[in-house]
């Protein structure tokens, strides 16, 4: 099987019961998240510059007064161990706190773009899936030259760089057909350009993968014997091989889901679309600690939880796993 | 490079101002003002290209802030483009012989739009909110450091009063900075505002800002009190305003001529004459007075401090070829330390910035830098000639980067290296407090007043490392200029304050501690049924005169 | 952005692959451009003129002008090398880091095992874009930069792999047989566990170097990877694009390189996987 690296296989050691198994997930869980916390307040403090400055933005001129003020307000005089534990306290309290640029909780100001990409997201992913899946449906197996065309294409979808890909469609469906609006987070219209330029490296990985799994399948006794059988070739392929072979696929979940979380920056600059990728760039840009803290917080737990669906996944598809649980 | 995407208000002073407004049609296809007469009714879309981060003018550092605010928001005062005040929701106004108040006759028949009255107490509730701490004003203030307190005299008489005479303060008042939000808003905390504000305006925002987003207006119909510089009464023609945040410029462009918006602030000047050549278009540029986008030499420190490296820069550089090639007219080249449209403007310091190239060489010669290394650079005692430019890339626009990279190999040819270093904010403000950080800032500065150039060459506004950002990036300090500009502030007699600013421009000029690059316009583009964007005197356009001609 | 640590070519065990020998020749091409951009043009890629910007190909310019006036020839050609070693150096460095923390993971006991286990988590749970972007902003924009980020990036996926393939080898005879000789514990790991771990980690750093060349032009995108007048593709497209209304060149055709050489490099890491494993007799 192909493995993409950075997912989580779910065979780590397991307690015998699954109380324990889920005690020590959401252990772990909690752990990452502080550790993700953590690694961007010492990161965020070692960016050069006065956090006074940054409060105070711009290229206007800060009177002592205003100096203080802001000073006072943020904590800013206190030594850093403090701010970080107090950052802590407020947060296990659920408290974001405010962003230092836009002057609002920061809750507020994620969830006002957290929408946004998260449409963004779920349809370049349920996108990315289907083509996949259609694709390696129709083209495993399938004649030399078809194949060849598909892999040729997925390769290419692979190494081409989304933002690249993002101004090109842009510029031809939007500029000059005028099928696609140019601007704005709006409408399903609005949604068909970005999701393909965030989908294109996906699906070029996800069907490669697929396909693998798919041929790999259809070669196993189980298909010959339902052949035999008479069951018509479609039939065939989706419902007997296409189960064993998603397996895989899960595997890369996780793998795609920071794939379209990274995209999503870059996505969403292109095509002028509000969301949380713009909002970092601009945050990390400020020294907007509070807002960086939360966004981080929010794709660590994005993470977490995709992990954990990964893990559940796994289990309903594949018995055999279940059952190596009982017996460790 | 530039910041001043959050810098460059506009404070005129009371003399004339000179705004351009140059509508740019094609011709013979029904150009703006022949459309007939306006028509109420429609929705203009405009995409504008900066971010406010806070709404509320009062608080945000950014100028576009007014821009977003204003449609929300009117002034006790306005000012119109020859630089005259005119009334607004102060129906008149009177000066102590002392210059020192300011009592304001309020019209009686204003509401916010929630329904509050509007009063001399919400005008002092707006004073002292903008001057109030917690609100960490970050730019409104600033325009009204002289400011002191308000009197309620009656419910319709305010008194303002101020430290010290200022020709600047009217002018002030008159900015969406300090335009007047309903009282009941400025109680709670400050922090809310950012995203909503209630004004007496002729539009009214029910959701607010959204960052990266934008902000949607619907007309107020009982709005009965325009503006003294307005060209109709009644409410706004447009049923609804809605302004998207689009910081893309092809995206930008590609939404207005594809028809999703019907304007566009900022046009990019490559596309420029595109979008005149086509017969549904339309451009109208606004000249910003004030400074001009202007590179400022580290007059304090490095290869800068000595004055013959810094006129060997100003007319070793053919910024003409460069600023006309890159820009395609739509910018001119600058050749002053104040733009053109900005009063009491002195038109004989212009020669002094001519290109001369041998000039220049023989300038670099007589400084020392005779030497030359294998890549061809200029030193002095073996050391090469390197001028350090921090600049922030995250605020450039109006393609300053590739200027940058024209400047650099033009310096080259000089024998002069220009190292550009993109760094962050902190590092930037870093490098500009201390004298040995930089030798070389740019930066845009608009500002409807010669006393652009207190801002810009006043000794007191040298950054330090407690001040954040210093406007006078050229660390320039020369008492005499600074006598100039305090006199010419207080000074009541208008030719004796066009001497005194001609006198600054000149010194400035022979002190060479400016290389100016190009006169700043505000650049619209627009659908053609769009008719009358007006401009205030900072150059953002204004809607309330707005309407949508029928197609 | 995407950092691909493996890329599954499919194309079967076949004879003649005229795919994998472009892409062979095109690689040697851009090294070669890298190396030694002179044996492509004697033109100076940063020599801008305000004269003749965005001139379309042709004439004296083969691929026309930029907006700054520069030959896009020579700065395409140039820009092999900083686009290069940022995939290179981000890949090697990565390697080199993921080993070490995979070799620690491995060899440090439960607590250190569980310890750097959970900081690779922390590592993967933060979005790798944002990842770089916080490491820009501490470090300053630049080539190194870019590098050290993208390494972040990869380094945890390498110290997994590392992890997984030194616990395996472990428990395998010839090691045991280490053990059961009396020989020091880390002297066995070091001489016989970590070389044969270090193969298919190899393997997918090779592939991983055109998914940073890529991420890396991605960085340069947000303005946050090699500065100006650097010539690097990611940073001429970003450039570009402003200008895409009226010229297209500019953003056409360093594209076009870009694309081409993630192409080339993965059509032929995937073949060298191919090798390495049918070697390892998968």
């Amino acid at each position: 099987m192909t493995t993409v690296a950075p997912v989580r296989v779910a065979t780590a050691r397991r307690a015998g019961s699954t109380a324990r198994a889920i005690g020590r997930r959401v252990l772990t869980s909690v752990l990452v998240l502080w550790g993700a916390v953590t690694l961007a307040f010492l990161a965020l403090h070692l960016i050069p510059g006065n956090t006074v400055d940054a409060v105070a933005g711009g290229t206007t001129q800060v009177t002592p007064q205003l100096r203080a003020q802001i000073t006072a307000e943020y904590s800013l005089d206190r030594p850093l161990v403090v701010q970080y534990l107090q950052y802590l306290g407020k947060l296990v309290r659920g408290d974001l706190g405010d962003s230092y640029a836009l002057r609002m909780p920061v809750a507020k100001a994620i969830g006002q773009q957290l929408g946004s990409t998260m449409i963004l997201l779920v349809t370049a992913t349920v996108f990315a899936i289907l083509v996949s899946v259609v694709i390696a449906l129709l083209t495993a197996h399938r004649r030399r030259w078809i194949r060849g065309l598909f892999s040729g294409l997925e390769v290419t979808g692979v190494a081409v760089p989304a933002f690249w890909l993002g101004i090109l469609l842009l510029t031809v469906f939007s500029f000059q057909l005028h099928w696609f609006p140019a601007i704005g987070s709006a409408g399903i219209a609005g949604l068909v350009l970005p999701a393909l330029t965030l989908s294109a490296a996906p699906i070029g990985m996800l069907t490669q993968v697929l396909r693998q799994g798919l041929e790999r399948v259809l070669d196993e006794p189980f298909v010959v014997t339902a052949r035999s059988r008479g069951i018509s070739e479609a039939a065939v392929r989706l419902r007997h091989v296409l189960r064993h072979a998603v397996l895989p696929v899960i595997t890369l979940a996780g793998w795609l889901a920071g794939t379209m979380i990274g995209g999503a920056v870059v996505v969403e600059q292109v095509f002028s679309r509000q969301g949380l990728g713009r909002l970092t760039v601009n945050a990390v840009g400020h020294k907007d600690m509070p807002l960086v803290l939360g966004i981080v917080l929010i794709a660590a737990l994005f993470y977490v939880l995709v992990n954990i669906a990964i893990d559940v996944a796994y289990r309903l598809i594949d018995p055999r796993l279940r059952s190596e649980d009982t017996t460790r | 490079m530039s910041v001043s995407r959050r810098s460059g208000f506009a404070v005129a002073t009371a003399a004339s101002l000179t705004l351009v407004l140059a509508a740019c049609g094609s011709s013979g296809s029904g150009a703006t003002g022949s459309a007939g007469s306006p028509v109420s009714g429609g929705t203009l879309t405009y995409a504008i290209n900066t971010d406010a981060d806070c709404l509320d003018p009062h608080q945000s550092p950014a100028d576009v802030a007014g821009f977003f605010a204003r449609p929300i928001l009117d002034s006790l005062v306005a000012l119109d483009p020859g630089g005259k005040i005119l009334p607004w929701l102060a129906k008149s106004w009177t000066v102590s012989a002392d210059g020192r108040a300011y009592t304001f006759n309020l019209r009686d028949d204003v509401t916010f739009s929630d329904g509050e009255a509007f009063d001399a107490a919400a005008v002092k509730a707006n004073f002292d909110h903008v001057v109030n701490p917690k609100t960490q004003s970050k730019l409104a203030a600033g325009t009204i450091p002289t400011y002191t307190g308000a009197r309620v005299i009656d419910p319709h008489t305010v008194e303002i009063d101020l430290s010290q005479p200022s020709s600047a303060f009217l002018p002030a008042v008159a900015t969406a900075y300090l335009g007047i939000e309903a009282p009941s808003t400025l109680a709670g905390d400050p922090k809310a505002l950012c995203g909503k504000i209630v004004g007496t305006g002729p539009f009214v925002s029910a959701d607010g800002y959204t960052p990266q987003k934008g902000i949607s207006y619907t007309r107020r119909n009982d709005y009965k009190w325009p503006a003294g510089t307005a060209k109709h009464q009644g409410p706004a023609y447009l049923d609804r305003l809605d302004i998207q945040v689009v910081t893309e410029n092809s995206s930008r462009l590609g939404a207005l001529t594809s028809g999703q918006v019907d304007a566009i602030a900022s046009v990019p000047p490559v596309n420029v004459a595109q979008l005149k050549a086509n017969p549904g278009f339309q451009i109208q540029t606004a000249q910003a007075p004030g400074g001009n986008y202007s590179y400022y030499p580290n007059t304090q420190s490095g290869p800068f401090a000595d004055i013959r490296v810094r006129q060997a820069f100003r007319s070793g550089i053919d910024w003409d070829t460069i600023v006309s090639k890159l820009y395609f007219g739509v910018f001119q080249p600058a050749k002053n330390p104040l733009a053109p449209s900005t009063v009491d403007y002195d038109k004989t310091v212009e020669p002094s910035y001519a290109y001369d190239p041998a000039k220049a060489n023989q300038l670099l010669d007589q400084a020392g830098w005779t030497g030359r290394d294998a890549q061809g650079y200029r030193t002095k005692d073996g050391v090469r000639l390197t001028l350090v430019h921090p600049f922030l890339q995250a605020y450039v626009r109006e393609q300053r980067d590739v200027l940058a990279d024209q400047l650099q190999a033009a310096a080259k040819q000089l024998g002069i290296e220009i190292k550009n270093q993109n760094v962050d904010y902190g590092t930037y403000l870093k490098l500009l407090a201390t004298p040995e950080g930089h030798d070389l800032g740019d930066f845009s500065w608009q500002r409807a007043s010669p006393d652009a150039l207190r801002t810009l060459f006043g000794s007191a506004n040298i950054a330090t490392p407690q001040s954040g950002f210093g406007t006078n990036q050229a660390r320039y300090d020369n008492p005499a200029v600074d006598k100039y500009l305090a006199d010419a502030l207080t000074t009541g007699d208008p030719r004796q304050q066009a001497d005194l600013y001609a006198k600054a421009q000149q010194q400035i000029t022979a002190d060479a501690a400016v290389f100016p690059v190009y006169v700043f316009n505000y650049v619209v583009g627009a659908a053609k049924k769009v008719q009358g964007i007006t401009f205030e005197p900072q150059a953002f356009p204004t809607f309330y005169d707005t309407w949508l001609a029928q197609q | 952005m995407t950092v691909i640590d493996r890329i599954p070519v499919t194309t079967a065990r076949r004879t003649w692959r005229p795919g994998l020998v472009l892409s062979f020749a095109f690689l040697i091409v851009v090294v070669l451009a890298a190396l030694v951009p002179h044996l492509f043009t004697h033109v100076d890629p940063d020599a801008a003129d305000p004269a003749a910007t965005l001139l379309g190909p042709g004439g004296g310019h083969p691929l026309g002008t930029d907006q700054n006036g520069r030959d896009l020839f020579a700065r395409i050609v140039h820009g092999a090398a900083p686009s290069l070693l940022i995939g290179l150096g981000a890949s090697a460095l990565g390697l080199a880091a993921g080993t070490v923390l995979g070799v620690l993971a491995a060899q440090s006991g439960r607590i250190g095992d569980e310890l750097v286990s959970r900081l690779l988590d922390v590592l993967l749970s933060i979005p790798g874009l944002l990842l770089v972007i916080l490491v820009v902003a501490v470090l300053g924009a630049g080539t190194g930069t870019s590098v050290v980020g993208l390494a972040v990036i990869v380094a945890p996926a390498n110290a997994r792999l590392v992890r997984g393939e030194i616990l395996r080898i472990r428990g395998s005879a010839f090691v045991e047989a280490a053990h059961a000789l009396g020989w020091p514990r880390w002297q066995v790991v070091l001489r016989h566990v970590v070389p044969n771990a270090v193969g298919p980690v190899l393997v997918l750093a090779t592939i991983s170097v055109g998914g940073t060349i890529s991420a890396g032009a991605s960085l340069s995108f947000l303005g946050l990877g090699p500065q100006p007048p650097t010539a690097e593709w990611g940073a001429m497209l970003a450039a570009s694009r402003d200008y895409f209304a009226v010229a297209w060149w500019p953003a056409i055709f360093p594209g076009l390189a870009l694309t081409a050489t993630v192409l080339a490099i993965t059509v032929t890491g995937g073949y060298l996987q191919q090798r390495l494993e049918g070697r390892a007799g998968r």
